[in-house]
């Protein structure tokens, strides 16, 4: 990684001074646009109303604000009760199909992968309706396992796939070996396969925790009551219940975007990874 | 990252199969051990194929069927092509079908701003990993969020036109949200700007698979910089520049339904409503469940065709 391609030794040196500066300055442009938003949204945060339209000053009083009137704990713990378990779910169902399919590959096992791999290709907003009847005829509406069942169907196809690939490429001497030890198929799941597989279930559980805890629509449709909104529900329609002055809804965003921060802070090399997966050889 | 992240990467992976299928299979494939493989096989792969089945598939096949029905949620009565007749005709369908034409000017934007951005961090200037961070935040912050820092920024005396009264600009009142004609635009720059960093990450694994010895012969040879660029760079990318493109593109027609929901609500008019941000109007504003279902099928068939024409272009390739 030493030498990029840019750094080129036979270009002079005052050129490459030139070439330098010149990335740093593009890059910093970028950076500020990407970054300004949120600092600006940050900024808001703690200003009172009229702080905000005069432009100076500091104060929590938007903070206070949006404590008192929206149920900033509830959703969050709403948001976090949800995906967690959606991604509990999602695991389990993962890694036993990318046992089947990427290490004992039954018969049918191609066939499966088949219909996952087009599974994933369906868009959210072109199966919602039925789901949406179809729950409510059960009467699964307004309660957490609606929302956590339809992330965990809509996620599955991806993790799955990421696992079955993942399972492929550990070699086949591993599950001989443990045969010849005595172990069952159910015990080579449990005491190898799962322990092997960690580094993709880290790339599972934060491309779906993001999935799960921005998504709006599954929240909006299938929690309708505002005691169980997920946050970002919350925010998307605080509009129809409260008038929000902006600071106070920034202050909002950002409560929602604080834990998002802290996990990409954290995992963003997993992130970047589970993104990646299949692209670079 | 936001709805439709899942469904963008696996369009990638249909690459691998082909490479990974290679691998020799099992010797055995019969005896009592390998039925006893077979059962477990069967067996651990039932809980996926029961959840996908039933909450995803199901539904979409409900879907379909639904399309050709004048469904309102309780009874339908099958009308057939009369129903896509229905769709077509409907008052601001077209303008729905011209929204998402228009979202797909945006899609070179969001790849050749992120391709550039990557070329600048794979100088690998100091300080390269802040930049890449910085740069790739926005991915996970929710369209929720970023849609109402967004509305802060476009709407009348926002941050854009304090922008233009200080740089002399005054002039110009854009007020793109409460314009029909203009509030896309201000979607389609959100869209952009926040699609950024997760192109270029993929297109930073791009440049990493690049061997270094290419370089070096390159250098070797005589080459410049530019003709580094264009003749061993930019072709060696093509791939993921594919990938980034109908990834975003897939995105731009099925993952943004809450950036339009928290921005525009679909208006002014039409002016902002997707086909995806339409099949919840129709379902859940009108209540006409069978055209939400037909335009959830059009939704469908638009995104398989995109993701089959992936498929294509990398099969192709390799």
């Amino acid at each position: 990684m030493s030498a990029r391609p840019f750094e080129y030794v036979g270009i002079p040196r005052w050129r490459r001074r030139a070439t330098r500066l010149g990335v740093y300055f593009g890059l910093t442009v970028i950076t500020i646009t990407m970054l300004y938003p949120f600092w600006s949204m940050g900024s808001a945060s703690f200003r009172s109303y009229d702080q905000w339209l005069s432009g100076h000053g500091f104060s929590l009083t938007s903070w206070h604000d949006l404590f008192q009137q929206l149920n900033v704990w509830q959703m969050l713990w709403n948001s976090t009760l949800i995906t967690a378990s959606a991604i509990g779910i999602i695991l389990v169902v993962s890694t036993t199909a990318g046992y089947a399919l990427g290490t004992l590959r039954f018969r049918a096992s191609t066939v499966v992968l088949l219909v996952i791999v087009a599974a994933m290709m369906v868009p959210l907003q072109s199966m919602i309706i039925p789901e949406y009847v179809n729950l409510a005829k059960l009467g699964f509406i307004n309660h957490y396992y609606a929302p956590i069942l339809v992330y965990a169907a809509l996620g599955a196809p991806f993790a799955t796939f990421l696992m079955t690939t993942y399972f492929r490429r550990l070699p086949e001497d591993v599950i001989e070996a443990s045969l010849i030890d005595g172990l069952g198929y159910f015990k080579i799941y449990f005491r190898i396969m799962l322990p092997l597989a960690v580094p993709a279930i880290a790339a599972v559980v934060v491309l779906q925790f993001i999935q799960i805890w921005n998504d709006l629509l599954v929240g909006l449709l299938f929690l309708q009551t505002p005691q169980l909104h997920p946050i970002t529900v919350g925010l998307a329609t605080v509009g129809a219940q409260h008038t929000l002055n902006v600071p106070v809804l920034m202050a909002g965003s950002l409560a929602s975007a604080i834990p998002e921060i802290i996990v990409f802070l954290i995992f963003q090399r997993y992130l970047i990874a589970g993104l990646t997966m299949g692209m670079s050889k | 990252m936001k709805t439709t992240e899942t469904s963008a990467v696996a369009a990638v992976e249909p690459v691998k199969a082909p490479e990974t299928r290679a691998r020799p299979r099992s010797r055995r494939r019969s005896g009592p051990l390998a039925v006893k493989r077979q059962r477990a096989g069967i067996v651990f792969a039932l809980p996926v194929v029961a959840l996908v089945g039933s909450l995803l598939l199901y539904p979409t096949g409900q879907s379909v069927y639904y399309s050709f029905t004048n469904w309102d949620g309780i009874s339908a009565h099958w009308i057939g092509t009369a129903a896509y007749a229905h769709l077509f005709h409907s008052p601001g369908f077209s303008q729905v079908l011209k929204n998402n034409a228009y979202m797909i000017l945006a899609i070179p934007a969001a790849v050749l701003v992120a391709l550039g951005t990557a070329f600048l961090i794979d100088t690998r200037p100091r300080g390269w990993r802040f930049f890449r961070s910085a740069i790739f935040l926005p991915t996970v912050i929710s369209w929720v969020v970023i849609g109402s820092i967004a509305v802060q920024f476009f709407q009348d005396n926002g941050l854009l036109q304090g922008l233009l009264d200080h740089s002399g600009l005054g002039m110009f009142h854009p007020n793109m949200l409460s314009h029909e004609g203009r509030a896309l635009v201000a979607v389609m720059i959100t869209f952009i700007w926040s699609m950024l960093g997760c192109n270029m990450v993929i297109f930073l694994a791009g440049m990493a698979t690049i061997d270094q010895e290419i370089y070096d012969a390159a250098k070797v040879d005589g080459a410049g910089p530019l003709k580094i660029l264009f003749r061993i760079t930019l072709p060696l990318l093509r791939r993921f520049a594919q990938f980034t493109f109908i990834f975003s593109l897939i995105m731009a027609f099925s993952g943004i339904f809450s950036l339009i929901f928290v921005m525009t609500g679909g208006g002014p008019g039409f002016g902002t409503t997707t086909l995806e941000f339409y099949i919840y109007q129709e379902a859940f504003s009108s209540g006409d469940f069978g055209t939400a279902a037909t335009a959830g099928t059009v939704l469908f068939v638009a995104i398989f065709v995109i993701s089959m024409l992936q498929l294509r272009i990398f099969r192709g390739n390799d």
